[in-house]
This record gives C-alpha cells, structure tokens and sequence, in this order.
C-alpha cells in the first residue's frame, strides 16, 4: 500500500475517444481517484479548466482541433490559464523521441506511450507526485524544467564508484579478494 | 547566463503531494491488482471498441478514396493513428503493427500513397481482428503484416523519404 490519498484527487482525462477515456478511468477508479472529470476535445477540456480545478490532467495528443501539444501551451503560458504549474501527463501513440521532445516543448510533465497500462499510468502518477519538475521561465519557454533529473543526485545509497584512498571501496576489496 | 535571455528557475510548493499525504512505502501492489481486475472487466469490451475503431478507419478510407485531398488523407491518417494506439492496448497487437505500417505510409510519403497499398492495409486490419489474430504467432498474418511493411518501404524509398 503506498498510503497516498488518491481519493484527494481531481484527475481530468482529456482523449477523444471514449473508450480510452472509459479505459483509463476505470485504472484511475481502481487507484482510488473517484473524482474524475472527462473531455472529449482540447476546446473542451480548457473550457473545463476554471470549474474542475484538476490536480492532474491525462492529455491525448491528437485529437480533432487543438491538439494537446496546443492545450499543454495554452495552460502553460495563456494568462487566462487558472492553473498553468497543473502537472500534465501527456498519453499518446507517438513515441518517438522528436515527439517527447515536442511534448516536453509545450510544457508536459510525463509522457506516457501507447499501450495504456495500469502500471504505466500509476507510474507516472507517482512521478508528478513524488518527483515533481522545478518550474523554468524564460524568454520562449515556460513550464517543467526540460532536463532529465541526474540518477546520480537521486541515488541515496553508498557511493560505490568514488575512489577511496586505497583505490576501491571495502567490499570490492573484500569481493577481490574472495576470488584470487 | 546573460542578462538579455534571463532564465529563472524555480520550484512551486508539492501542492499535490500535500494533498495525497504522506507515503508508507513501496509500491501499492493492491492498487494495481485492482486496477488490472478492472482491465480484465473490460476486456469483454475491448472486440467491440475494436470494432468500432475499425469502421472509422474503413469510413475514413471511403472517403479519401471519394477525394484525395489533404483533410481526407489526415482523417484517414488519424484513424490509423488512434488504431495504432488502440489495438495495442485492446490486445491486438497485429492489428496495431498493420496501422503502424499505414501511419508511416501515410505521414511520410508526402506523394500520393498508392489507393492498392492503404487497401491492403485497411483489409488486413480488418482480416486479423475477425479472425481473432492477436498476436504474430500465426504464420500468414506474420508474412501478410512484413509483407505490407517491405511495400511501404520500397514506396517511402522511391519518393525519396526514406523508409
């Protein structure tokens, strides 16, 4: 059990199809998020914005009219946006690199290829909670910082690459020594 | 950093983590468990989305074949697009390897896609969900979907977009 509330959640899913809206839905429910409002179109979904106050959004990429590249901007930097830090999860069959870097372009959080997992999704979901991006602004960009966070400043173990004085760390030494 | 493209980097409150509270540990092996009884609920579902996927593809076919013109050929594009994602995640991942093959076919090749080659494409489609092909386990469908994907790439090839 992870012990986080997702019932505390308000999760926007923004897809225009419905049975991938219907699909994720019923993943999130599952999670334990019961507050779950739903878009058919990016129009939709902006328009939404104000009243549903979401915590996360779950945004389709291609979908008829505005894309959700084009939504992702428009929370970002529009200044009727109600929310422009509102961590977005970006869920789309393009998943080439050019595109992740479009969609980290437009100021999304995550990005979440095709096939829709439970896995994925909850992943994901843990990311924009436990690993939130800083924020950056600048003269062409605004939103999570674009930059892969080093593993190394992650990593909370022993620093077992780092040279000692000796040249290796005791249990190297100790493995060494095992096997001559 | 200059001062003429300053960049300000800052990190807002974790409102959200606030929100959901504190974590006890690990991942939530329940949650998950739910979550993939929930998907198995579905998948009773998952033949007739398909389905309903695939009418839009052979909808989206007719009417390019009616006018070929860019809005046609983008509709039919996003139809194989979505089933691309669709099929993969409905279990039927031939299925998605055939509109892959017809993605590429269709937002590559900036000429005219032969009408035979998206035909193909969209029957195939159409021939491996009936038939319940999900996987490439089955040695025709294996051979129709790389045959389909070598026609695309000599088409890509011969207007120069590179396969």
């Amino acid at each position: 059990m992870s012990g986080y509330r997702f019932d505390r959640l308000k999760i926007l899913i923004v897809d225009d199809n419905p049975h991938l809206r219907k699909l994720v839905a019923a993943i999130l429910h599952a999670f334990g998020v019961n507050q779950i409002a739903q878009a058919a179109n990016a129009s939709r979904a902006w328009a939404m914005l104000r009243d549903v106050n979401p915590d996360v959004i779950i945004l389709d990429w291609v979908m008829d009219g505005m894309s959700g590249v084009e939504l992702a901007k428009m929370i970002r930097t529009d200044p009727g946006s109600p929310n422009p830090f509102v961590p977005i999860i970006m869920l789309t069959g393009n998943s080439l690199l050019e595109h992740v870097h479009l969609a980290r372009d437009a100021g999304v959080n995550e990005f979440l290829a095709k096939p829709v997992s439970s896995n994925a999704i909850l992943t994901r979901l843990l990311a924009v909670i436990e690993h939130p991006r800083p924020f950056v602004r600048t003269k062409v960009y605004f939103g999570p910082c674009r930059r892969r966070r080093r593993i190394r400043d992650e990593y909370e173990g022993p620093e077992r690459r780092q040279p000692t004085d000796a040249g290796l760390d005791k249990k190297a030494q100790q493995e060494t020594s095992a096997t001559t | 950093m200059s001062a003429k493209h300053p960049i300000e980097i800052f990190m807002p409150p974790n409102m959200l983590k606030a929100k959901v509270g504190g974590r006890i540990g690990g991942v939530d092996v329940a949650a998950l468990k739910r979550a993939e009884k929930a998907l198995d609920e579905l998948k009773g579902e998952f033949g007739a989305w398909i389905n309903d996927d695939i009418a839009r593809l052979v909808e989206a076919r007719k009417t390019y074949q009616g006018a070929q013109n860019d809005e046609n050929r983008y509709d039919l594009y996003r139809a194989s697009h979505d089933l691309r994602g669709q099929a993969m995640t409905f279990g039927y991942p031939l299925a998605a390897r055939i509109a892959a093959s017809l993605c590429k076919l269709l937002d590559n090749n900036q000429g005219s896609a032969p009408q035979t080659l998206i035909d193909a494409h969209v029957d195939a489609i159409g021939i491996v969900v009936r038939q319940n092909m999900k996987d490439d386990s089955d040695r025709t469908a294996r051979a129709l979907a790389g045959e389909l994907e070598a026609r695309v790439g000599e088409v890509l090839s011969k207007n120069g977009e590179g396969a």
